[in-house]
């Protein structure tokens, strides 16, 4: 398993999309903090959530784990990856580790440059700071929700393999679908893996969005987003097993 | 050597389409076995069962026994190139050999080693995307070559390479018989093959047609045929006729006759016919393969 990892984690050092995402969420994650700590006047009570939430990493990782697994199909490399790997659930078990290991060192890199640069910035503003212990567990809060994105991205990937279609369906279903469903069905709705388990996971408030509903805790949260990883990964598993290559 | 893969009542059907039917055949290793037949015989569907990418209906395809599969480090054992041999345009060529090398548990130099074999060293880190199609075949049969394997499967290996390249794919696979290594080709560049190939294994619409070493799939489906001839025809005629052949003659200046050139030999200098000529008449491999796929004109 461990080669299998290694060789993925390869494959995504080594195309310039994970480059150009990793650095397009490192660029928004710092823009929107740098106008946060900027702009915003926050009490000692709220900074925390107000500036040093805006980690994007999870999203782009999403997209990126759909692209890489989706990929396969694309370019037709799934026939050298079976070839190398023939046992093909432990393929798919190696690519989801090494998305959701993906999520993590690039959140934690995300968190720490927001971090510097928004405590920076309202120092400077003689604004409150959070304690450096406080930004430490905000920005395990982020990198465990991009890790678990990573993960699920390679579960959706893998089951819409048309990749268009997939990433366009992940960011209607994270940016219409399942906020339009918290204002019709909340009770529905706070089960939704693209925005509510994530909001859960990172503790904000869903209020500070709008949103006039209650969430799930971190804990019921990730439990609840671990369970959609795996039903993702149990079907994708089942039809890479069954499925013929061709 | 022993057998190297074995093919044992393999069927596939695609929906109502039999692409494979009841399918048997071996490959002996230090030989080098072309597999042939026309578009759509079932080839790269035998191959993909053989390569446990696509699952039979029924029988068995093996390496030593062994499903492709149940192989410890199956790129150790088996090199594959497939006809549509694919690879991320937007990674380098020495990338997509290390990734396939950390996979397979196979020391990274040897990544350096299958590039310099293959004479892709200098475009080593270039992006495939700007590769030829020649250079992609060779960057596939490097990435078949990672593990040493003993067993080669190459599906169109010739496909883009231009008439060096040609020659040194099949310098290639020779040299791996050489070794030991049993390889099969699938190809549709009979002339090619004909070069190439020690077994020769045919078949069309999914079942077999003819499987066995080269010349004797090419031998006339009457028997040996012989031609042959000498200064004095009608004496080496009568000779043989008194012999119980039936010599015929070939339309330029020889004979006929269906019997193996050791026999007519034999009948000639027991009748004190000297002889100009003394050859074994094969058919064409595209002949061959036209008559036995059932699509000669």
């Amino acid at each position: 398993m461990s080669a299998l990892l290694r060789a993925e984690l390869i494959k995504l050092r080594t195309t310039r999309t994970f480059a150009a995402l990793a650095g397009v969420a490192l660029a928004t994650s710092m823009l929107i903090t740098g106008l946060e700590a900027a702009l915003d006047d926050p009490s000692e009570s709220t900074v925390l959530v107000d500036v040093f939430t805006s980690d994007t990493s999870g999203l782009f990782i999403l997209v990126l784990a759909i692209v890489g697994i989706s990929g396969e199909w694309r370019h037709r490399t799934i026939t050298s990856s079976l070839l190398a790997a023939p046992a093909r659930v432990r393929f798919l078990i190696a690519k989801t580790l090494a998305f959701a290991a993906a999520g993590l060192l690039l959140s934690l890199l995300v968190s720490l440059a927001i971090s510097i640069l928004g405590s920076a910035i309202l120092d400077s503003r003689g604004m409150p700071v959070p304690a450096a212990g406080e930004l430490v567990e905000q920005g395990a809060r982020n990198a465990l929700v991009a890790a678990l994105f990573g993960a699920f991205g390679v579960g959706i990937g893998g089951l819409v393999r048309n990749q268009p279609v997939a990433i366009v369906g992940v960011l209607m279903m994270s940016f219409v679908f399942e906020p339009g469903l918290i204002a019709l069905e909340p009770d529905v709705a706070k089960f939704g893996p693209f925005a509510s388990l994530p909001l859960g996971i990172q503790d904000i408030p869903p209020e500070l969005i709008g949103w006039d509903t209650e969430i799930f805790d971190t804990l019921p949260a990730t439990l609840l987003m671990l369970a959609w990883i795996g039903i993702f990964f149990a079907v994708t598993a089942i039809l890479l097993r069954t499925r013929d290559v061709e | 050597m022993g057998t190297a893969i074995e093919i044992d009542g393999v069927s596939k059907r695609f929906g109502k389409v039999e692409a494979v039917r009841d399918l048997s055949f071996s490959v002996e290793a230090g030989r080098v076995t072309g597999f042939l037949g026309p578009n759509g015989a079932g080839k790269s569907t035998t191959l993909r069962i053989l390569l446990g990418l696509v699952h039979q209906n029924a029988g068995s395809a093996t390496f030593g026994g062994r499903r492709y599969e149940e192989l410890p480090h199956p790129s150790s054992h088996v090199g594959v190139v497939l006809e549509d041999a694919s690879f991320h345009p937007g990674r380098t060529a020495r990338n997509h050999l290390r990734i396939l090398a950390t996979a397979g548990r196979h020391p990274l130099s040897r990544v350096d080693e299958v590039l310099e074999r293959v004479g892709l060293s200098d475009a080593a880190n270039r992006r495939v995307k700007g590769y030829s199609m020649g250079m992609r075949q060779r960057l596939a049969i490097a990435a078949a070559l990672l593990g040493d394997p003993d067993v080669l499967i190459l599906d169109e290996p010739a496909n883009g390479l231009d008439p060096p390249g040609i020659r040194w794919m099949r310098e290639l696979v020779r040299a791996e018989a050489a070794r030991g290594s049993a390889v099969l080709i699938s190809s549709h560049l009979l002339a090619e093959v004909a070069q190439s190939v020690d077994d020769v294994v045919v078949i069309s619409h999914g079942t077999l047609r003819a499987a066995g070493p080269l010349e004797s799939v090419l031998g006339s489906s009457e028997g040996p045929t012989t031609r042959v001839r000498a200064r004095d025809l009608d004496r080496l005629a009568q000779t043989l006729r008194a012999k119980g052949f039936e010599p015929e003659p070939d339309g330029d200046g020889g004979l006929l006759v269906r019997a193996e050139p050791e026999a007519v030999g034999a009948i000639a200098a027991e009748g004190q016919v000297a002889l100009s000529e003394l050859v074994r008449v094969s058919r064409s491999l595209e002949d061959a393969f036209l008559e036995l796929t059932g699509e000669a004109a």
